[in-house]
């Protein structure tokens, strides 16, 4: 164990910020290292989540490293991810966040219950879960407070989540492919709303935003012109409902899952209309 | 090592055979048989398909893996295609899968086979999550309930096949399962356990024909093979700077290697991850159209990606190390993590290294003596070795 520990140390040792990202059971007093770190990378992950890693790596994962700290009968399980940025470790956040609990203003975002906490801050994602079955709130916000001050990076969430509009808005989150299930929207976000769906896509350029959208819209054969921004369509598709996709500049966006294609299209001009 | 030696098969066969010899290195099975299909009632896709073991139930050979899906519409489609197959687990995004696919088969639920796993170490807790599945998924039954990732005979408890067995009687799931990477470890004693319905394996090209024996074994034993891995991994891991980057992500590799995956007539269905319409559409192609000798070319492309990076073992290194380290020895250890997942072996044969061998670093050299005849970048790999096992 102390091998690990201290080969660890030594592989980190070169940078500070490097070093920040190795969890320490000494940030909270009374509680200890118990085994040996953890250190995984992309190619060895599914070893340590089987069945799980998949779900890490479309969301860009670089390396995780962990350990587990005790305090007499109880333990606290601390992995940090790094994933390629900010915006993929908010992704993954987002997408593991229970629901039905608020995010709490940690990092960019968390969520803490009585055995589990995680946040999303810069490129690092940390997950905590404790052990026995009991409420650890104290010792979870104690560790995530430590280890929030300790990682650098964005603390606020990725700027495309405040575009949305807020009005009925259930939950958002990075896709990191294939937005909507179409493989020409390759990455960005979706805003679930109690009826419809919003997504923002950010394309390199307004040509190739431009030239997504004429291949999309070559995809849903009663497309029609709809008057949103720099160009759009809306068209009504058996799973996706109402639809409308429009482009601002180098910026994709609009609605699916309404109830017809013009409802789409009206929704559209309010997103639009947010898109700096 | 002895269990997932199926890599070390291949490898040892050779990935430099030309191309008038891939079949066999692909592990191709020579008697495979090519499902019929039929034209699905209402979507008129030709479906194919097979028995899942003793269960009475039959599948698609194509089947949905829903583990990274975001969009709830490809399952629904798919669905509405005529895949019959779907499976998901407790554990994935922390539960938000089982959710997202209990609301997109809603409307096809009686129309589907669904599973879905527990990762829990103990009866209560796996019949915990089963209760939490069902919720979810907003179904009163699972038809295939698997305890998820058990890679050796210790990690399968009786009392967790006795909560199957509880879940069975209660009419909570149909049929109960197991999966696991570890197939020759684990098939046989799933057989000679005879306490489960379906084992869902890991089964792709890379592979060749070192699972054959183990997969026959529980098919002829009655128990339903689901394959899953099976597009190996490798494709969505090839970046862009890859020199074989335009080859292995073109249209029609991940048909390739489902359609091999569906060569063995042992395997009931396969659970590829689906993120969009597209790879769906590509996807159902597998169970009309027969494997080619192109799709072989493009699935021997992904292995010779493979090749600077793995060891076959052969120890025919070419010079002998400045400093002493037995370069074979070493690379043959990162293969143990690398290539067949066996990191803590691989990190305790490294640690029985003499300690002075143990803190070579090559990057301290300026030139490596050692060259490998088949390839291996011998430098970078014992450097990721020190890196990784030190």
């Amino acid at each position: 164990m102390k091998t690990a520990t201290l080969a660890l140390g030594l592989l980190f040792a070169a940078s500070g910020a490097a070093a920040a990202t190795v969890p320490d059971c000494s940030l909270v007093p009374g509680w200890e290292q118990s085994g040996p770190a953890r250190a995984y990378e992309a190619d060895n992950l599914f070893e340590y989540m089987d069945g799980n890693a998949e779900g890490y790596l479309i969301y860009g994962f670089v390396s995780m490293r962990g350990v587990t700290c005790t305090s007499g009968g109880d333990s606290i399980l601390i992995d940090i991810s790094e994933m390629t940025d900010a915006d993929a470790a908010y992704g993954i956040f987002a997408s593991n966040r229970d629901p039905n609990r608020p995010v709490a203003a940690i990092g960019m975002g968390g969520q803490m219950t009585p055995r589990r906490a995680s946040f999303a801050k810069g490129k690092f994602y940390v997950e905590l879960a404790a052990n026995p079955d009991k409420d650890h709130t104290a010792a979870l916000q104690a560790f995530v407070a430590a280890l929030e001050k300790r990682l650098e990076g964005r603390s606020t969430p990725p700027d495309a989540l405040g575009w949305f509009p807020p009005d009925g808005l259930v939950s958002a989150r990075l896709i990191p492919e294939s937005v909507l299930g179409l493989r020409a929207l390759k990455r960005g976000y979706v805003a679930q709303y109690s009826e419809s769906k919003a997504f923002i896509v950010m394309e390199d350029s307004p040509e190739s935003a431009s030239a997504v959208l004429q291949k999309l819209r070559a995809r849903f054969a009663d497309a029609t012109d709809a008057k949103v921004a720099d160009e759009a369509f809306q068209a009504k598709d058996q799973y996706l409902g109402g639809l409308c996709v429009f482009r601002k500049g180098k910026c994709l966006g609009g609605y699916a899952n309404t109830a017809d294609a013009s409802a789409a299209a009206s929704l559209s001009i309010g997103l639009a209309a947010r898109i700096p | 090592m002895e269990t997932k030696s199926s890599r070390r098969d291949f490898l040892s066969l050779g990935l430099a055979l030309p191309v008038a010899g891939v079949a066999s290195s692909l592990g191709v099975r020579e008697k495979a048989e090519f499902s019929p299909t039929t034209p699905h009632p209402a979507s008129g896709i030709p479906l194919a398909y097979r028995p899942l073991g003793r269960t009475g139930l039959k599948v698609t050979s194509v089947g949905f893996g829903c583990m990274i899906t975001s969009d709830a519409s490809v399952i629904e489609r798919a669905a509405d295609l005529g895949i019959t197959y779907f499976d998901t687990a407790r554990g994935y995004q922390h539960g938000n899968n089982e959710r997202m696919v209990g609301a997109a088969l809603k409307r096809k639920r009686k129309d589907v086979v669904l599973s879905t796993k527990s990762g829990a170490g103990t009866k209560a807790g796996a019949l915990g999550d089963l209760e939490t599945s069902l919720r979810e998924l907003g179904t009163d039954y699972i038809d295939v309930w698997y305890l998820h990732g058990k890679d050796s005979p210790a990690e399968v408890p009786d009392e967790l096949f006795e909560a199957q067995r509880i879940a069975k009687q209660q009419g909570k799931i149909r049929f109960a399962g197991v999966s696991t990477h570890e197939v020759k470890t684990m098939v046989p004693f799933l057989v000679e356990k005879r306490a489960i319905d379906v084992v869902l394996l890991t089964y792709n090209f890379s592979m060749g024909h070192g699972l054959d024996a183990a997969i026959d074994l529980a098919y002829k034993s009655g128990l339903g093979v689901v394959a899953m891995k099976v597009m190996a991994g490798g494709f969505r891991k090839t970046k862009p700077s890859d020199p074989l980057y335009p080859k292995l992500r073109k249209e029609g590799t991940l048909l390739a290697a489902l359609k091999w995956v569906l060569r063995n007539p042992s395997v009931a269905t396969t659970i590829p991850s689906m993120t969009d319409m597209d790879q769906l559409d590509e996807n159902l192609k597998a169970m009309a159209q027969p494997y080619t000798r192109d799709e072989e070319k493009l699935l021997t492309a992904q292995l010779e990606r493979i090749a600077p990076l793995y060891c076959r073992m052969c120890g025919e290194c070419r010079g002998t190390c400045a400093k002493g380290l037995p370069v074979a020895d070493m690379l043959r250890y990162l293969t143990y993590a690398d290539g067949y997942g066996q990191f803590a072996l691989a990190r305790e044969k490294y640690r029985e290294l003499p300690r002075e061998l143990a803190e070579v670093r090559c990057g301290d050299c300026e030139q490596c003596t050692v060259r490998c005849p088949y390839g291996v970048h011998v430098t970078a790999r014992l450097a990721r070795a020190q890196e990784l096992l030190a």
